[in-house]
């Protein structure tokens, strides 16, 4: 029987956490990172701190963004836009490069374990969830922090607009939670927020930045199988709706499709908060926390095709789950 | 880690588009390292960098590096012979940094400098997830997508990601590999940091003085190894076992000790159940910068011990090329197992003597190995290590 996946902590910093990073954060950390940096750090320790885990060394890390540390690179380059070659400092180039809220992440809390930058749009959260809980239930990694940070330029957004990449709505922020097997949970006296009982990405035939016509989705199918969950057994989904009434639309048909003739209730968090990628945190607890001891689906899919389910079980759910069939014999059937 | 079969492998590279224009670069020792053309380089430090030649095909709307990650990734799969009704649920995973910035940049220079700029249809490109998009889009493969960000192992890890796909059995195929073009950001950075050598760079040199710039992509079709035998596709090798590790020191330096270095060797070779001493020949890291080689060397003689293993740097001919170097370096690991000749270290005259390892100058050496391992590394201490097999 494969490994049970659980989540023992969470830690969101964004607009409806303002003032705590200040807190979360050294001197030294408060004066050289950038914001969105920090805004990671913070989380990391906050989402660490929940699940009283010192995994030092064992921890991997898995960071979705779809922007990185872009204000960090427009500084960068109109460094040099100002005052030509002297005007490049070499103190912002790793800024430049996506990963640099994992590496200064990895560094903060020793996670020295793999350490994943997954960049995506709209669904970059949830695939570094769904990711991180796929290698923890395959025994590669022990225990993981798995979310994701946004800090958005407004000029970019702008611009993402006006070459038709959607109208979402977005804010700043990063959020985690903490992953690890429920054996090496129990064993540590954890509490349990959800458990991830199913997780699927893939991506549905769509043009760079389009919608799709159809709207067959495999990622639900293969999360349910992985649950050994009938599509009736979900109580509520929770989607990435954030403002881009396109995508939104395909979004709904797509549920429909997958989930009919059930119709489970439908709400997005992104809705109210405006989206960046380390939601998905918040999204997958809230939701389990939501579903009881029940079941709920956390979905999102991105303009481009990218698409990711999983299915979260609440913290009272403790049921033995029917085995899913081996993903080996799904994959050659 | 199951096995999984490499069966079908595609390059743009600065010996120009294909994996054999790739091959007979490498082995042959040559330079593609020159004069850069395509972005401005005035008051730089270093001016030179290896470019793809011209002759990229596809569409003008489409951004170079976007180009270039599709050609190879259509060369990769239609030498694995995989028609598109097999594509619907295959993995595709790329490692990514710059994606289309060098056409943003352009932009963006015109946009400040003059006050307004016409938006490029290549704009929409900007951001490394372009190239998965794109590519899956165009090729019609429609199982997990992924792209991967860790700097400089970018590549290496895109291929150690999708093994754990067909390895697990949740796709049957996956494409993977890493793209980058040159980019402003990059070069300007690089000469910021003082890393870049104004002349070709010399891996394992004793007078070394940075790294060279390059670009490129490659990608490889990963297989189950029971499909691809039912298939009786040729199998180039197996990628046996991969270590990802991370150093957690410090943003751009490597540990000093090499420890990161050294765990993702050693867990490649536990994941495939191989010991050192089998391992033949190490495509090295290999950047050329002081710091990177004697590091690197320290955590090979800490896994293998002094001199045992062959180990060269590809990037003595063709640059470092970021993203792309850990799949285009595990292409050129691949085939010297196939073609059993280890591509040499140009331009190395005098070996670093804290770098105890035969690191192969000038000139290529035939050998059979059995095991070869690629390493790659990034900022952000991101340690990958791909081991493969010589196919049976």
């Amino acid at each position: 029987m494969s490994t049970r996946v659980v989540v023992t902590g969470a830690g969101v910093v964004d607009g409806h956490t303002s003032g705590l990073t200040s807190r979360l954060l050294d001197e030294t950390e408060a004066r050289r990172l950038s914001r969105i940096c920090q805004f990671t750090v913070a989380a990391a320790r906050l989402a660490l701190g929940e699940a009283g885990l010192d995994a030092r060394g064992d921890l991997a890390l898995l960071v979705g963004t779809e922007f990185g540390d872009m204000v960090s690179t427009i500084a960068f380059v109109d460094g040099y836009l100002r005052g030509g070659p002297v005007g490049v400092s070499p103190l912002l180039f790793p800024h430049t490069v996506m990963n640099t809220m994992a590496a200064t992440t990895a560094i903060a809390v020793s996670a020295k374990d793999l350490s994943l930058t997954l960049n995506t749009w709209t669904v970059a959260g949830e695939l570094a969830i769904a990711r991180g809980a796929a290698m923890i239930r395959a025994g590669r990694i022990r225990a993981c922090l798995a979310g994701g940070a946004d800090e958005p330029p407004p000029k970019v957004v702008q611009t993402i607009r006006e070459i038709g990449g959607g109208g979402d709505v977005r804010s700043d922020g990063a959020g985690f939670v903490v992953l690890e097997s429920l054996e090496s949970a129990q064993a540590r006296g954890a509490a349990i927020l959800a458990e991830i009982v199913g997780m699927a990405w893939r991506a549905l035939p769509a043009r760079p930045h389009g919608i799709g016509r159809g709207a067959d989705s495999k990622a639900i199918a293969a999360a349910l199988a992985e649950a050994g969950a009938g599509a009736e057994e979900i109580g509520h989904v929770y989607t990435s709706a954030s403002g881009d009434a396109e995508r939104e639309a395909w979004e709904d048909a797509i549920l429909d499709r997958a989930l009919a003739p059930h119709q489970p209730s439908r709400r997005a968090l992104s809705l109210a908060a405006g989206r960046h990628s380390g939601l998905a945190a918040r999204v997958v607890v809230t939701a389990a926390a939501e579903a009881g001891d029940g079941l709920a689906l956390v979905h999102a899919v991105a303009r481009g095709g990218n698409q990711v389910a999983i299915v979260v079980a609440g913290p009272g759910a403790r049921r033995e789950r029917s085995s899913p069939r081996p993903t080996t014999e799904r994959a050659l059937a | 880690m199951k096995s999984v079969a490499v069966t079908g492998l595609g390059v743009v590279s600065p010996f120009g588009a294909g994996v054999k224009a790739f091959w007979e670069g490498i082995a042959s020792g040559s330079c593609a390292i020159r004069p850069i053309t395509l972005i401005e380089t005035e008051g730089f430090r270093c001016r030179i960098a290896a470019e793809v030649p011209a002759g990229i095909t596809g569409s003008g709307r489409r951004s170079r590096a976007d180009r270039i990650a599709l050609a190879a990734a259509r060369e990769a799969l239609d030498d694995a012979g995989i028609a598109r009704a097999e594509r619907a649920d295959a993995a595709l995973i790329v490692g990514a940094v710059g994606g289309g910035m060098m056409e943003t940049e352009a932009w963006y220079w015109q946009r400040t400098r003059a006050g307004a700029a016409p938006m490029p249809p290549a704009l929409t490109s900007c951001f490394p997830s372009s190239h998965a998009d794109v590519v899956g889009s165009a090729l019609g493969l429609g199982g997990p997508r992924e792209t991967i960000v860790t700097a400089c192992s970018s590549g290496a890890g895109s291929l150690a990601l999708a093994a754990d796909l067909v390895a697990d059995g949740v796709v049957p195929l996956a494409v993977a590999g890493g793209v980058d073009a040159l980019t402003r950001i990059c070069f300007m950075g690089f000469n910021a940091l003082k890393l870049l050598d104004p002349a070709p760079c010399r891996p394992f040199d004793r007078d070394r003085r940075g790294m060279s710039l390059g670009e490129g992509a490659a990608f490889v079709v990963l297989e189950d190894p029971r499909r691809a035998k039912a298939r009786r596709a040729r199998v180039y090798a197996e990628l046996a076992g991969y270590g990802m590790t991370g150093d957690a020191y410090h943003v751009t330096a490597p540990h000093p000790e090499g420890e990161g270095m050294a765990r993702a060797m050693r867990v490649a070779l536990a994941q495939a159940g191989v010991a050192p001493g089998d391992v033949g020949y190490v495509n090295a890291h290999g950047t050329a910068t002081l710091q990177n080689d004697r590091i690197e060397a320290r955590a090979m003689r800490t896994v293998f011990g002094e001199g045992r293993v062959l180990v060269s740097s590809t990037k003595s001919m063709i640059g470092h090329t970021m993203a792309a170097a850990g799949s285009l370096e595990a292409v050129a690991t691949v085939l010297s197992l196939v073609n059993e000749l280890v591509p040499p270290t140009a331009r190395l005259e005098n070996v670093d003597p804290e770098i105890a390892f035969d690191c192969v100058p000038h000139k290529a050496r035939e050998v059979t190995v059995e095991h070869a391992i690629s390493n790659s590394f990034g900022f952000g201490g991101q340690n990958v290590t791909l081991l493969f097999r010589r196919a049976g």
